[in-house]
């Protein structure tokens, strides 16, 4: 590149206060290749941005260097001026002399001089840039939702209605996710399933959404705009078009297994409904528990004999479905930490002892007991109740050192419905802080207090126990300074959120990072919450942490957004600053493939090719390579070690 | 010990069978006790193979050859090389199955066992046997090496006298990788394996600058020890790049790209940033099969910076050279807990 | 009275940490020496040891390679990679007599612009009394 541009800014006085700006400009002026050289008060402002664009016409230059502020500010700002005045954006770069150079120096000569070598360098570089072009691919307008929780039921229903085909899989009989399971929701009381079905009907009926349930993302393969996945449908042998909900099938139905809606705390049938509101509205028979399925001969089919419509086909086949998607949302929400980890409560083995959803199935009137409190153990409605919070929470020792968020206020609820279920029960929550920040959320828990005389004991419980058929409690009151004993009835437990089984499998299907202790990774955790560092794949729901029903739906419809942004697109564009190999001095060694954080970089025919569409430019092939066979577009080896001489004013 | 009588059967053997294109082993010089690679092709030519002591060469580094052949032939024989290997030659195969320079089904190796042994060192041996000259040099028994002067005299040395430094520090005394192995596979007991580089990390830091610098200066710039590397495969070295490998599909833009780290004249600066290119590309490849520092012609002790990083290699990263042709490359992979107490 | 000598420093920054906390440093106008002159690479990984040998062959008093911390590339692993690479170059230098101050390491994140110019003001002190790199400068 012979005709190089050199625009020098004053920034008013904060570079020209400190660095002689005409000096810079002067000096430069003389170095090999430059034929213009200027400065201006603010090169950034119109009048200034016109002298670029002047000098690049009259001058006919091909490169152009501004030595102004970081180039966070304005180096697209420059670049457009170049582009419009026909200089290729790629062959302008910025000179940071300001945020490191004029701001931290006060001493005027020697910051003149770095502001020079810096300049020098900056030159030195943009003489060897190519004139790239941006990348681009065409985007499939069609939406991949994993997870059918009240997350992904809401994403769904914003990537649908702006105009997008969505594809929601979930891996259970029905959609709902653990929201389905809730009595009554914080700070509200709704009934949940009062407020969720609308939604669910919604997705059933929205032409757009194609719902799969029962299935399950086997691979995923591709790119931001250019996801190929195969989704493994599994059978029910239920057709859903011919199954009437009858329910004569489980009246027959021989085999009972523990039921997942009640958490356990009631059987189901191998043949089965997940909830009355289940969607799709279907039965579903579960293999694992039915003794039926064998090639030669159906070992039951009781309930195939019953069924009027002729809904049951033990015929049916796994079925493995291809799709291509522009964007994925991840939903796949939370399971609670499992009681059996708990040494301190019991392992788990006292059938009184429950977790959080299982309470929630007591309270509903649809769940195992009708809406009556009971104790599994007995059947006796519970007098006393201790609720402990932070079970398995913060406790970086033994457990999670994270606080699940959601423990103080659904503890709060359970309290205070179980004092409305049962008029005559006291109600103990041992707590360490409470934590309602959410909108109404403090007023809730006065309530608790004020209006149904839940007892707040401040302090751990640090162990619980059975005796003569009640559940002694061991905890303290650190406010009194007390140690306390509760003979309790029912103790339940508020077990820390976990991201649900199989996050850690489906990542990895996805190539998406988990966070420290499980969660689905952020790309950055203030500005970036609903996207992964995956570009085109998004989180949303409790798979990326605990969260209480109003963030998991506001984060579902910020990565719907998201999604929406890349599917409304005719072309991704990408810049073109990627990495390109050397095919010549290429040996196929493969060390760029394995280093790639991107896994941009694949073998073909004995050398390294790059996927320009997944490449980030990073540079970490090209520092790996012992040839200098495959180099980053416009920061090669050799830019830098003309930036390195330039720098060292040798 | 190693019977060359098998050894010749067992080349005979797969030469006979023709499914090898030629077979790579050691032959005498015909006078004196040196020796030198054969290249045999037919099943005759065996009796022509000796195993002395003097079989430092690391006859891997010949495939560098058969590789560029087998790319410029229209219709290449693409039989596999048949080779003799010792343990460190062993591992340098498998440095380069890992970096696909070559496949396993390249190759078929007849891996000689060194023993409690190994190979001598030339110097060593001069300086044992003042004014005389050996005519002969055999492996003895029990761990010495019997020598046969030009006056039919014969003198049994120890072993460790004069054999060579990395043999005295060898980590695998018998191939890891061969189709045969000849020899009791007998792992040498080994209390110091990085010896020979304890005296130049005691030093202080001028007193190392002095002592690798006044090595640096002597150096010509011969490239003798790329030459005879087996790793140093590079159509074009980074250090080198007056060798441009250009074709006809290079186009303008990386004509203009192509980058001179180094200066062609042996200035110190320049022979010491071409031994660190060489040492650091080195790093996680090296077998230390002491081939660079023998044919150097100014007796620069090269092996001591590659060891100095084999041995870092192993301390900070728990990483073995050669002996799992599966594992990626050091510098391809991490742990996350690699040391960085060296890091602000 | 003899001129204090002034060590020229290169000094490598990822763009995504090191050198937002060094443009941070500038924003809340820190003050460190002018001795280091910055060259914005995209990631620490990036740094092959080529470039710190040429630094030194081109003069330079000292080499500072500067990225995220463990964790939080923005390009996932890079600075893993850096993390590994550069401790072979850091023992090689130091091995053939190269003082150990002339090249460092460190993880700097964009909201450490006070680390950064402790960082610098530190490297410039440590390498003022070593004088200037003779040992790998090219002479000619």
């Amino acid at each position: 590149m012979k005709r190089t541009g050199v625009f020098v800014c004053h920034c008013g006085i904060n570079i020209a206060g400190t660095v002689d700006v005409k000096k810079v400009a002067a000096e430069l002026a003389k170095h090999p290749g430059v034929v213009h050289a200027e400065d201006y008060v603010y090169m950034c402002s119109d009048p200034g941005q016109n002298l670029i664009s002047k000098a690049i016409k009259e001058k006919k230059l091909d490169t152009v260097v501004v030595a102004c502020c970081s180039p966070t500010l304005h180096e697209t700002t420059f670049r457009n001026v170049a582009k419009i005045a026909g200089l290729n954006p790629y062959r302008c770069e910025i000179a940071n002399i300001r945020e490191q150079c004029s701001w931290v120096h006060r001493d005027r000569s020697k910051a003149t001089q770095k502001a020079i070598s810096i300049t020098r360098s900056v030159v030195e570089k943009v003489r060897r840039n190519e004139s790239l072009e941006d990348v681009s691919v065409p985007v499939t307008k069609r939406a991949l939702v994993i997870g059918g929780g009240i997350a992904g039921i809401q994403a769904s229903l914003d990537i649908a209605n702006a105009g997008f085909e969505v594809i929601l899989v979930e891996r259970s009989p029905s959609i709902g996710g653990h929201m389905s399971q809730l009595s009554e929701t914080f700070p509200t009381l709704d009934c949940s399933q009062c407020i969720l079905t609308p939604k669910m009907v919604e997705v059933a009926k929205h032409p757009r959404i194609k719902l799969m349930t029962y299935s399950e993302v086997q691979e995923v393969s591709g790119f931001v705009g250019n996801f190929k996945v195969k989704i493994l449908k599994k059978p029910t042998y239920v057709d859903p078009d011919k199954c009437t909900l009858c329910d004569e099938c489980t009246k027959v139905c021989p085999i009972v297994v523990p039921n997942e809606f009640d958490m356990g705390l009631t059987g189901r049938r191998a043949i089965y409904i997940p909830f009355p509101q289940a969607i799709p509205a279907t039965y579903t028979i579960d293999e694992k528990a039915c003794p039926g399925m064998f090639d030669t001969a159906i070992a039951c089919g009781k309930c195939a004999d019953v069924c009027k419509p002729g809904a049951i086909n033990f015929d049916m086949k796994p079925e493995v479905v291809e799709v291509d998607v522009g964007a994925i949302v991840v939903a796949t929400g939370y399971d609670l930490y499992d009681k059996s980890m708990m040494a301190e409560y019991g392992y788990g083995k006292y059938p009184d002892v429950l977790d959080g959803l299982q309470f929630e199935r007591l309270l509903s009137a649809s769940g195992p007991t009708r809406g009556r409190i009971l104790r599994p153990s007995d059947k006796k409605e519970p007098k006393e109740v201790v609720f402990i919070q932070c079970a398995g929470s913060r406790d970086p020792e033994l457990h999670w050192p994270y606080c699940s968020k959601i423990c103080c206020m659904y503890t709060a609820k359970h309290a205070m419905l179980y004092k409305h279920h049962v008029h005559d029960g006291q109600a103990y929550i041992f707590y360490i802080d409470i934590r309602s920040g959410g909108k109404n959320y403090e007023e809730f828990v006065h309530r608790a207090v004020e209006e149904d005389g839940v007892l707040y004991l401040r302090g751990k419980v640090s162990r619980v126990f059975e005796d003569n058929g009640k559940l002694i409690v061991w905890g303290v009151d650190t406010l009194t300074g007390k140690q306390i004993e509760i003979a309790a009835d029912m103790v339940v437990l508020a077990m820390a959120i976990r991201p649900s089984k199989g996050t850690e499998e489906l990542a990895k299907k996805l190539k998406i990072a988990l966070d420290k202790d499980g969660f689905l990774a952020e790309a950055h955790p203030k500005l970036r919450p609903v996207e992964s560092m995956t570009s085109g794949i998004f989180l949303a729901g409790a798979a990326q942490a605990p969260k209480d029903i109003p963030e998991a739906v506001g984060q579902a419809s910020g990565a719907a957004a998201k999604a929406v942004a890349i599917l409304s697109q005719e072309r991704l564009f990408h810049s073109p600053t990627v990495a390109r190999v050397l095919r010549n001095l290429c040996t196929g060694c493969a060390m760029c493939v394995n280093v790639c954080p991107y896994e941009a970089i694949s073998l073909k025919e004995g050398k390294a090719v790059v996927n320009e569409i997944l490449c980030e430019g990073c540079g970490t092939c090209s520092a790996s390579c012992l040839r200098n066979a495959i180099q980053v577009k416009n920061l090669t080896p050799y830019h830098i070690q003309e930036m390195i001489r330039a720098c060292l004013g040798g | 010990m190693v019977s060359l009588e098998q050894l010749k059967e067992e080349v005979k053997k797969i030469l006979s069978s023709g499914n090898i294109k030629y077979f790579i082993g050691y032959e005498s010089l015909g006078s004196g006790w040196q020796v030198r690679p054969a290249f045999m092709r037919k099943p005759e030519e065996v009796d022509r193979l000796v195993w002395t002591p003097a079989c430092f060469h690391n006859l891997v580094r010949f495939l560098h050859d058969e590789k560029r052949r087998r790319a410029r032939e229209k219709n290449p024989d693409t039989r596999p090389v048949g080779l003799l290997v010792k343990g460190c030659d062993s591992r340098a195969i498998n440095v380069l199955v890992q970096e696909k320079y070559i496949e396993r089904k390249d190759v078929y190796l007849i891996g000689v066992s060194c023993e409690l042994m190994g190979v001598i060192d030339e110097v060593k041996l001069k300086r044992h046997l003042p004014g005389l000259k050996p005519q002969k040099v055999l492996f003895g028994q029990k761990e010495t090496i019997k020598v046969i002067t030009d006056n039919d005299k014969e003198i049994e040395i120890e072993a460790s006298e004069i054999l060579a430094d990395r043999c005295l520090e060898c980590p695998a005394n018998f191939p890891v990788v061969a189709d045969i192995i000849l020899g009791e596979k007998i792992k040498k007991n080994v209390t110091s394996p990085y010896q020979s580089i304890s005296p130049y990390e005691r030093m202080s830091v001028e007193e190392r600058w002095s002592f690798w610098q006044g090595q640096f200066s002597r150096c010509l710039r011969c490239y003798a020890c790329r030459s005879v590397c087996p790793m140093c495969y590079c159509d074009e070295c980074v250090a080198d790049s007056i060798a441009y490998a250009v074709t006809a599909d290079t186009t303008a833009d990386e004509k203009a790209q192509k980058i001179k780290w180094v200066e062609r004249n042996p200035e110190p600066s320049e022979n010491i940033f071409y031994h660190l290119v060489r040492a650091i590309h080195l790093a996680g490849r090296c077998v230390d099969c002491g081939e660079c520092e023998r044919v150097c012609p100014v007796e620069i002790p090269l092996r001591l910076l590659n060891k100095k990083l084999e041995k870092e290699a192993r301390e900070l990263f728990g990483y073995e050279v050669g002996f799992d042709a599966s594992q990626p490359p050091l510098i391809a992979c991490f742990r996350d807990n690699d040391p960085q107490d060296f890091i602000r | 009275m003899a001129e204090e000598f002034e060590p020229r420093i290169v000094a490598f920054l990822c763009k995504w940490c090191s050198s937002a906390g060094a443009d941070l440093a500038g924003v809340s106008r820190m003050e460190y020496p002018p001795n280091i002159i910055p060259i914005q690479v995209m990631c620490s990984g990036s740094v092959s040891p080529l470039y710190i040998f040429s630094a030194l062959s081109h003069g330079a008093d000292g080499v500072l390679v500067s990225g995220c911390h463990p964790g939080d590339c923005h390009y996932i692993k890079g600075n893993y990679y850096a993390r590994r690479r550069l401790a072979l170059v850091k023992k090689l230098l130091e091995y053939i007599g190269l003082e150990p101050q002339r090249f460092q390491m460190s993880w700097v994140s964009a909201t450490e612009g006070i680390k950064f110019t402790q960082i610098v003001k530190d490297l410039v002190r440590e390498l003022q009394p070593l004088g200037p790199q003779n040992k790998l400068r090219r002479k000619f």
